[in-house]
C-alpha cells in the first residue's frame, strides 16, 4: 500500500465557514477585527428548563443561504446544512479565478460531526412517544447519523473520490482534515473536502450542563474567573489539493497544511490529563511532521475552551511543546465552542489569521488565571509576522489534534 | 512495497465469542441470525437480527468499570482483549486506536432523552452524556490498555470499520505509531431496527418467502442486521507470525446514490475494487478471493455483482457474509475478519442464504467450503449513499 509521502505538500485552496459570528469568511473576520462576539440567550428549545441559557447559535434562515433548491434539502438535517453552505463556499473560492475547476469527480469529502443529525433525531424521539413507532415518520431520520454531513456535502457537489466521516467527539473535524491531507499524500485522493459541522441539540445542550462544564456567562478562556465553555454551532470545510496540482490549475493557494498530530490521553472519558500529555504529543508530532523547530511556530490557536481542567492543562502543553513565548488564543470567545466542527472552523480561522498576518485575541480576558502563564492576546487582535500557526482541538475521550499551517 | 501485518483478532460476534469459536460459526454454515428477544418487534415486518448472546462483559472488565459503559463499550474493551490475549501481549503505549461504527451510540441517546423527559433536561445523568458520543468506546479501550496513539472513530454507514482500517493502516504505515487496535462496534437497539425495518430496509416474510438475508439471490428483500465487536491489532514490525497483511486500499463514491439506498454507478465501484489492488501492487487475476459486500439488498447487491464482473474476465470465489450476522456486524469488521481468517484457514465459508441468482449475474458465490490457496483476499464494502471502500488482505509480506 501506499503511504502518505511527506515530500508532499498539502495546499489550502478553498475555506468555508459558518457560525455564530458570520456566515462566510468575510463576515467572520469583519466580527473578529472588531472584536465582536456573538454568545446570546438561547433561542432554540424554547420552554426546556436548562440551568444556563447562553449560546452561539447560526443567526438567520439558513435555507436562504443554500446554494441548492429546497427541494433537494429537504431530507438534510441543520448540521447537513450548516455543512453544505461552508463547503459551497470553499469549492467556491478553489474555483475562483483558476485556469481549471476543482476535479470533483475525484474529491474525497471527509467530515468531522460530533452529534450530526441529532437534533432531528431528538423530534422524531418526541413524535414517536406521542404518535408510537408505526405512526412517526421514519423518513425524518434517515440523516440522523453521523454520516449525515459527509453524505450531503458528496452528494450536493457530486464528489466521487470517496466519503468518510469522522465522529471523535470535540476532535472529529480535527482528524478528518489530517485524514484527508494524507490521502492526498498517499495518491488514495487528488481533491479533499475537508472540514467538520455540528447543530446544536437538546442532548448536547443539556449535557455539558448536567456535567456542570457551561459558562452561565460569556465564556472566558484563560480567565482567572472562568467556568467553562459557551455552547456553540456551526460549520467550516477546508478545500485541499496536492501543492504541485493547485499550482497547475492555476488555484491560488491560500495556506500550506504542513503538520498533523494525533494522540490521546488515555485517562479519562471526559476530563483532560493535568499535564496535557496528549495535547503535548499531539503538538509535537504535528510541528515534527513539518520539520520545523518548536522556535518556529508563531502562533497557537489553542483549544480554549474556558473549563477550568482543558485551560490549564493546554496552557502546560503548549509551554512543553512550544514553549513560553509563542503568542495564544481562543477563538471560542466569540463564537463558543462548536463541538464536532470546532477542529474546522478554527482551522479556518487559523488560515485566515496567517493570511492577514493578523493575530485574533482572547475576548473578556480581564485576568489570566495563576496557572495560565501565557501571552493569551486579550481584547484585540494584533499585528503578527506569522510563518507557522498551530490550530488545536481536542476532545472527550482524551483525543487529541494539532493542525500546523503554514504561511503561503 | 509496505504491507502492515495483522497479528491478533479479538471477536465479541453473534453465535460466538473469541476467534475459534467464530471460525467454527463460518465453518458450519449455520446463520447467527434468530428471532429478536431483546425488544419489541410487534407491527414491524422484520422481527429477526443477529444478536450477540452467552457473552458476559464482567468476564472482561471489573464490575466498578462496567456499570460506567454502555453496551458498545462492553463489546469493544472485550473484543480489544481478545485480541491483545490471542497476539500474545500488550502493545506499546504509542499505539492508536481505529474504530468503525454506523449508527453508533444511538441506545445510549435514547436512554438519555428518556430521563431528559423524565427528569428534566436540568437532571439528566451525566455518565449516560459521557457514553453518548461515538467515540466512547474507543476511548475505553485508550484508558484501559494505555494506548496514547491517534484515538478516532470512524461513522461511514456499511464502510465504517474499513475505513477506519484504512486509516489505521495509513498512519501505521506514515510511522505516526508502531501499531494500532482497529476494527469496529455496533449495537441492534429498538430504534435502529425499527427504522429501518419502517423505510423498508430490512428482510421480511412475503407469501411463500420466508425473513432471510439472501445476499445476490433473485428473492432477496432487504438486509437483516447485526452487532458486536471486532478487533485486530496491526503493526509494522510483528512480534509473532502475522496471520495476514494489509496490502492495499481504494476509495471512491457513486455518485447516482441517493442518501438511504445503493445506486447504479458499477464503475465507481469497480474502480475502487481496482485501485485497492492496484494500491496492493498486484493485478485482478492475483486475487483469489472476494469478500463481497452484498448485504441482500435489491440495488446493493445488484450493483456489486456488476461491479466484480467488470473488474475480473474470470471470477474468483466469491463469498458474502452478511447471512451470517447481517449488516452493520461490528460496524462492518466482521466482514473483515471473515476475511482475514480465510488467508488464516485457507478457507472460504458457504455463503448462507444464497440459492440461485439474477440471469444477468454470471457467477454464483460460494456453495461450499472451499479449500484453496488464497494468497490475496479483496474485500469490499459498498455503502447506502454511496461511500466505498476496498481493502486487499494478503498472506505473505511481500
Amino acid at each position: 500500500m501506499r503511504k502518505p509521502d511527506l515530500n508532499i505538500r498539502v495546499a489550502v485552496t478553498g475555506a468555508g465557514i459558518i457560525c455564530s459570528i458570520g456566515s462566510n469568511k468575510a463576515e467572520v473576520w469583519r466580527s473578529i477585527c472588531e472584536s465582536r462576539a456573538a454568545i446570546r440567550k438561547l433561542t432554540r428549545f424554547r420552554g426546556e428548563s436548562f440551568p444556563t441559557d447562553l449560546a452561539a447559535e447560526v443567526d438567520g434562515d439558513i435555507q436562504k443561504m443554500l446554494p441548492i433548491g429546497k427541494r433537494a434539502a429537504r431530507r438534510l438535517s441543520r448540521s447537513d446544512l450548516l455543512a453544505v453552505i461552508a463547503a459551497a463556499e470553499a469549492i467556491g473560492q478553489a474555483n475562483e479565478n483558476a485556469g481549471q475547476p476543482l476535479p470533483l469527480g475525484r474529491a474525497i469529502v471527509s467530515s468531522g460531526t460530533s452529534t450530526g443529525g441529532l437534533l432531528e433525531g431528538e423530534d422524531y424521539y418526541f413524535t414517536r412517544l406521542v404518535r408510537g413507532r408505526l405512526r412517526a415518520p421514519a423518513s425524518r431520520v434517515l440523516q440522523q447519523p453521523t454520516s449525515g454531513p459527509s453524505d450531503a456535502v458528496a452528494r450536493v457537489f457530486n464528489a466521487g473520490g470517496g466519503v468518510v466521516s469522522n465522529a471523535t467527539a470535540c476532535a472529529s473535524a480535527g482528524a478528518a482534515v489530517g485524514m484527508a491531507a494524507d490521502y492526498l499524500r498517499s495518491r488514495h485522493a487528488d481533491v479533499a473536502i475537508a472540514g467538520g459541522s455540528d447543530a446544536l441539540c437538546r442532548l448536547t445542550y443539556s449535557g455539558f450542563n448536567v456535567l456542570q462544564a457551561v459558562d452561565p456567562q460569556p465564556c472566558s478562556p484563560f480567565g482567572a474567573e472562568r467556568k467553562g465553555i459557551n455552547l456553540g454551532e456551526g460549520a467550516a470545510y477546508l478545500v485541499l489539493e496536492r501543492w504541485d496540482d493547485a499550482r497547475a490549475r492555476g488555484a491560488r493557494i491560500l495556506a500550506e497544511l504542513c503538520g498533523y498530530g494525533a494522540t490521546c490521553d488515555a485517562h479519562h472519558p471526559t476530563a483532560p490529563h493535568e499535564d496535557g500529555r496528549g495535547a503535548e504529543a499531539a503538538m509535537r508530532a504535528a510541528i515534527r511532521e513539518a520539520s520545523v523547530g518548536p522556535a518556529e511556530i508563531n502562533y497557537v490557536n489553542a483549544h480554549g475552551t474556558g473549563t477550568l481542567l482543558n485551560d490549564s492543562a493546554e496552557t502546560r502543553a503548549i509551554v512543553a511543546a512550544v514553549g513560553t513565548a509563542v503568542p495564544v488564543s481562543s477563538s471560542k470567545s466569540y463564537f463558543g465552542h462548536t463541538l464536532g466542527a470546532s477542529g474546522a472552523v478554527e482551522a479556518v480561522i487559523t488560515v485566515l489569521a496567517l493570511m492577514n498576518q493578523l493575530a485574533p485575541p482572547t475576548l473578556r480576558l480581564e485576568r489570566a488565571a495563576e496557572d495560565c502563564t501565557l501571552d493569551y492576546i486579550p481584547h484585540t487582535p494584533r499585528p503578527l509576522a506569522m510563518t507557522h500557526a498551530l490550530s488545536n482541538t481536542f476532545g472527550f475521550g482524551g483525543s487529541n489534534v494539532s493542525l500546523l499551517f503554514r504561511r503561503a | 512495497m509496505t504491507r502492515i501485518a495483522i497479528t491478533g483478532i479479538g471477536i465479541v460476534a453473534p453465535g460466538a465469542v473469541g476467534s475459534g469459536e467464530f471460525a467454527a460459526l463460518l465453518e458450519s454454515g449455520r446463520s447467527a441470525v434468530l428471532p429478536v428477544d431483546r425488544f419489541d418487534t410487534s407491527g414491524l415486518r422484520a422481527h429477526t437480527a443477529a444478536l450477540v448472546r452467552d457473552f458476559k462483559a464482567r468476564d472482561f472488565i471489573g464490575a466498578t468499570k462496567l456499570r460506567r459503559m454502555n453496551t458498545l463499550s462492553r463489546y469493544a474493551l472485550s473484543a480489544a482483549r481478545l485480541a491483545l490475549n490471542d497476539r500474545g501481549g500488550e502493545l506499546p503505549p504509542e499505539a492508536g486506536v481505529a474504530l468503525g461504527t454506523a449508527f453508533g451510540p444511538v441506545q445510549t441517546s435514547v436512554d438519555y432523552m428518556q430521563e431528559y423527559v423524565e427528569k428534566g433536561a436540568a437532571l439528566a445523568p451525566p455518565q449516560l452524556f459521557a457514553e453518548s458520543v461515538a467515540n466512547a468506546p474507543g476511548s475505553h479501550m485508550a484508558i484501559e490498555l494505555g494506548l496514547r496513539g491517534f484515538n478516532v472513530t470512524v461513522t461511514q454507514r456499511e464502510s465504517s470499520a474499513l475505513a477506519a482500517l484504512m486509516y489505521a493502516a495509513s498512519q501505521t504505515a506514515k510511522g505516526a505509531v508502531p501499531a494500532a487496535l482497529v476494527g469496529g462496534v455496533e449495537e441492534v437497539n429498538e430504534m435502529v431496527f425499527s427504522v429501518l425495518d419502517r423505510i423498508g430496509a430490512l428482510a421480511h416474510a412475503n407469501g411463500a418467502v420466508d425473513e432471510c438475508a439472501r445476499p445476490f439471490d433473485r428473492a432477496r428483500n432487504g438486509m437483516l442486521i447485526g452487532e458486536g465487536s471486532a478487533i485486530l491489532v496491526i503493526e509494522s514490525a510483528p512480534v509473532r507470525a502475522p496471520y495476514a497483511y494489509v496490502s492495499g486500499f481504494g476509495i471512491a463514491r457513486d455518485v447516482s446514490a441517493t442518501t438511504s439506498d445503493w445506486g447504479e454507478g458499477q464503475a465507481a465501484v469497480a474502480a475502487a475494487m481496482k485501485a485497492a489492488i492496484d494500491d496492493a501492487e498486484l493485478s485482478p487475476p492475483d486475487i483469489d478471493a472476494v469478500y463481497a459486500s452484498a448485504n441482500a439488498t435489491v440495488r446493493g447487491d445488484r450493483l456489486e455483482y456488476r461491479a466484480i464482473q467488470s473488474v475480473f474476465d474470470r471470477v474468483p470465489p466469491v463469498v458474502a457474509t452478511k447471512g451470517y450476522f447481517g449488516e452493520y456486524a461490528a460496524g462492518g469488521a466482521l466482514h473483515l475478519a471473515t476475511a482475514m481468517i480465510a488467508i488464516q484457514t485457507q478457507t472460504l465459508p458457504v455463503t448462507t442464504g444464497f440459492r440461485s441468482g439474477e440471469d444477468e449475474m454470471r457467477f454464483a458465490p460460494t456453495k461450499e467450503l472451499y479449500r484453496g490457496e488464497l494468497r490475496h483476499i479483496l474485500v469490499n464494502s459498498v455503502s447506502a449513499g454511496g461511500g466505498i471502500v476496498c481493502a486487499v488482505l494478503s498472506r505473505e509480506a511481500a
